[in-house]
């Protein structure tokens, strides 16, 4: 995989400042998170360890990862978090890009249809997972609604969406939060390029499947890619929503590290901990994949 | 938002390492200065108290950061600011790291809302000042000789901490769907087997659901008294195996088979108004009423004890060994105390708490002001609460119970 794209690298540096002078104006923002969260994150592997002195601890072993990796609800959970996490990205990614593009040609036209799209941004995660559960359940707003309108006896009839095993609540929840995010970045980038592009495809007599593939597509994925990256980092991470409108077991990932991590005998901290880390690297080996995904593509020259 | 996007746990793990900068060093409870009262008055004026507690319920927090906020600003020149948690065990836990991070004072939390397991672990693990309660002018009024005040859930408080209000558990149910609730707890589990879905407790180790296990383990293991000295270890585990068994069997005719549980008594009794579970329950025997008040339960809301009795216990207000205000929180500790701010917490329309204070040790007119204290519609009178309280078992069978519960009623292994 030699590939003769040197022209492009070149282009590259030559536009940006010196990567010394680069590094030297990062440093500030580097610091911080170096330090806060590399030092964390080793202090978390201290502490996950075993070594927590306060409570009595103070002996380091292996012993808390491989309760937690060998516990039989593990896998369960891995499974559970990834499902919701890996759903919720595709399902809002894949509402995303005609969303965007809809939006692109309308926003120019209204820009009150796009500040409406920026609104649910301000809205934190938990007053939508609250506003849901108000909605979804089985007395909840719809249900009776649907009592109302005859459609259903009884609010055992209408279906349950909330706290139920395949996590539809938890999903529905990110999905309304999500789109609005990755619709935006999407828009970002397709008005200010493209426009020329389509034109050139529609002289070229390119269909608009045709227009869509290679010259939409390549244009948006990077920044596809970056927003369903962030919002899978979330969802597998963040432990609020499943709280609520999960099922009490088996439980995310998140939520069991909290239990853990809560629970009134000391000696459960280290396995909430040894959990949060293992939520911790399966974020990054996300982010080390897609980087390399993104890489390879580039190469064979999928993407711009 | 995106921002802080990997987790709450890396956020922890963020604060732990912050609080890690400090350089480790060999931490010391230091012990109340011989000080005389009015010094601890003069020490405590200017100071900013962060009182640290469940932020659960909305009358307890008007009560806190209302009247006691303002009286202690008027009469102590003391600012208190409250710091709701969902469980204090989250603050336990930070104090835990404080102290292994050698963090030996100016800790952030002043004061704490506390008791039963959590009293225990700090006990244990050195995390509180004092003791203190023995110098609050106030004690005077305390009767230390009652179980429930002197050992807080089998664990003597040795004045580490200083009672607040005491509690009972009582069952809440609406007279216009259950006319005749079952009035004890094997009347209470036939009912669940004949009513399916209409029963929900939430999920140990919730504080309100882990007492409904233990009223379950007391139905089923012989009773309360049996459970109050020492005991044999085999007693415990086989009378938790029946607990759990009784609960597994029990759980296909809950509220949604037992397949999930509600997070909270927020949620339960958030069920049980909009008419998906026929009954709620609850750790505060006024609570029904405060609701009932609030509008968010109907007028027929009524609540009931066993005939058996119901649990109760009593809660206080502790000290981090770390404290930076430690004046401060002993002034607040103390005020908490005083005949006028208990009545004030008994009163249904502000809270509606069992006063912690003994109204038989106070003058007569304080006396006569009590027992003129009106009751919410929902509530008991106190003597048909006291002729019906069962103590807390010991801490160690409440956390056997937790971990059992999860272990075999929740993944039914």
């Amino acid at each position: 995989m030699t590939s003769p794209r040197t022209t492009g690298a070149d282009a590259r540096t030559r536009q940006g400042p010196g990567a010394v002078a680069l590094s030297l104006a990062l440093l500030p923002a580097l610091a911080v998170v170096l330090l806060l969260f590399g030092g964390g994150f080793v202090l978390g592997i201290v502490q996950a360890l075993g070594y927590l002195p306060g409570a009595g601890l103070g002996e380091w072993s292996l012993a808390h990862f491989a309760r937690v990796l060998t516990d039989p609800d593990f896998l369960y959970s891995f499974l559970l978090t990834l499902y919701i996490a890996g759903a919720s990205t595709a399902i809002a990614a894949g509402i995303s890009i005609p969303a965007a593009l809809g939006l692109a040609s309308l926003s120019e036209r209204s820009r009150v249809i796009h500040f409406v799209f920026q609104m649910p941004l301000t809205v934190p995660h938990l007053v939508i997972a609250i506003a849901v559960m108000f909605m979804l359940a089985p007395a909840g707003l719809f249900s009776r609604a649907a009592m109302g309108a005859g459609w259903i006896a009884s609010p055992a009839d209408f279906p349950l969406l909330i706290n139920d095993a395949w996590g539809i609540g938890i999903i529905l929840t990110y999905v309304w939060k999500e789109i609005p995010f990755i619709t935006l970045m999407l828009l970002a980038v397709l008005r200010h390029t493209g426009r020329d592009l389509q034109d050139v495809g529609r002289t070229l007599k390119a269909d608009a499947w045709q227009r869509f593939r290679y010259i939409t597509l390549p244009i948006i994925f990077p920044a596809l890619g970056a927003a369903s990256l962030i919002v899978f980092a979330y969802t597998f991470g963040a432990f609020e929503v499943p709280f609520l409108l999960g099922q009490t077991y088996p439980m995310t990932l998140p939520v069991w590290a909290y239990k853990h991590y809560s629970d009134i005998d000391l000696m459960a901290r280290p396995e909430g901990i040894a959990t949060g880390i293992v939520i911790a690297l399966v974020v990054m080996t996300a982010v080390i994949l897609a980087q390399v995904l993104t890489k390879a593509a580039r190469k064979r020259g999928l993407i711009a | 938002m995106k921002r802080n996007s990997i987790s709450v746990v890396v956020l922890l793990l963020l604060t732990a390492f912050v609080l890690a900068l400090a350089a480790p060093s060999h931490a010391v409870t230091p012990a109340p200065a011989a000080k005389s009262w009015d010094a601890v008055v003069a020490e405590a004026r200017g100071q900013t108290v962060d009182w640290f507690m469940w932020g659960g319920s909305p009358a307890v927090n008007a009560y806190v950061n209302g009247y006691v906020a303002e009286r202690l600003k008027q009469d102590y020149a003391i600012t208190l600011r409250q710091g709701p948690v969902k469980d204090i065990a989250e603050v336990v836990g930070k104090l835990v790291i404080e102290k292994q991070a050698g963090k030996a004072s100016g800790g952030h939390v002043d004061l704490m809302w506390i008791n039963g397991e959590n009293f225990r672990t700090c006990k244990r693990n050195g995390l509180l000042y004092g003791p203190f309660a023995d110098r609050l002018p106030n004690q005077q009024y305390v009767n230390w000789e009652k179980p429930s005040v002197y050992n807080d859930f089998g664990e003597p408080v040795e004045g580490l901490e200083s009672p607040w209000g005491s509690a009972q558990v009582v069952m809440i149910y609406d007279t216009a769907r259950v006319a005749y609730p079952p009035r004890t707890v094997g009347d209470l589990l036939t009912w669940i087997k004949a009513h399916p879905g209409r029963f929900a407790y939430p999920a140990p180790p919730d504080f309100t659901g882990s007492v409904f296990v233990r009223h379950i383990f007391y139905h089923v293991a012989g009773g309360a008294a049996r459970w109050q000295g020492p005991f044999q270890p085999p007693a415990l585990d086989q009378a938790a195996s029946e607990t759990y068994r009784v609960l597994g069997d029990l759980a296909p005719y809950l509220w949604r088979q037992g397949k999930t549980y509600p997070e909270s008594p927020v949620r339960l009794n958030t069920l049980f108004a909009d008419g998906e579970v026929d009954f709620s329950f609850s750790y505060h025997q006024a609570e029904a009423s405060r609701n009932i008040i609030d509008g968010l339960f109907p007028d027929t809301v009524r609540t009931y004890v066993f005939d058996e009795g119901t649990i109760a216990n009593t809660h206080f207000v502790a000290i981090p060994f770390n404290a930076a205000d430690t004046a401060g929180a002993m002034v607040v500790a103390n005020f908490l105390l005083s005949p006028e701010a208990q009545l004030k917490k008994a009163d249904p329309d502000v809270w509606g708490d069992f006063p912690a204070i003994d109204p038989a040790r106070l003058p007569a007119g304080w006396q006569a002001r009590f027992e003129a204290q009106p009751r919410g519609p929902a509530t008991l009178s106190d003597a048909e609460l006291q002729s019906r309280q069962l103590p807390e078992p010991p801490s160690e069978i409440l956390i056997t119970l937790e971990k059992g519960w999860q272990q075999h009623v929740l993944k039914g292994r």
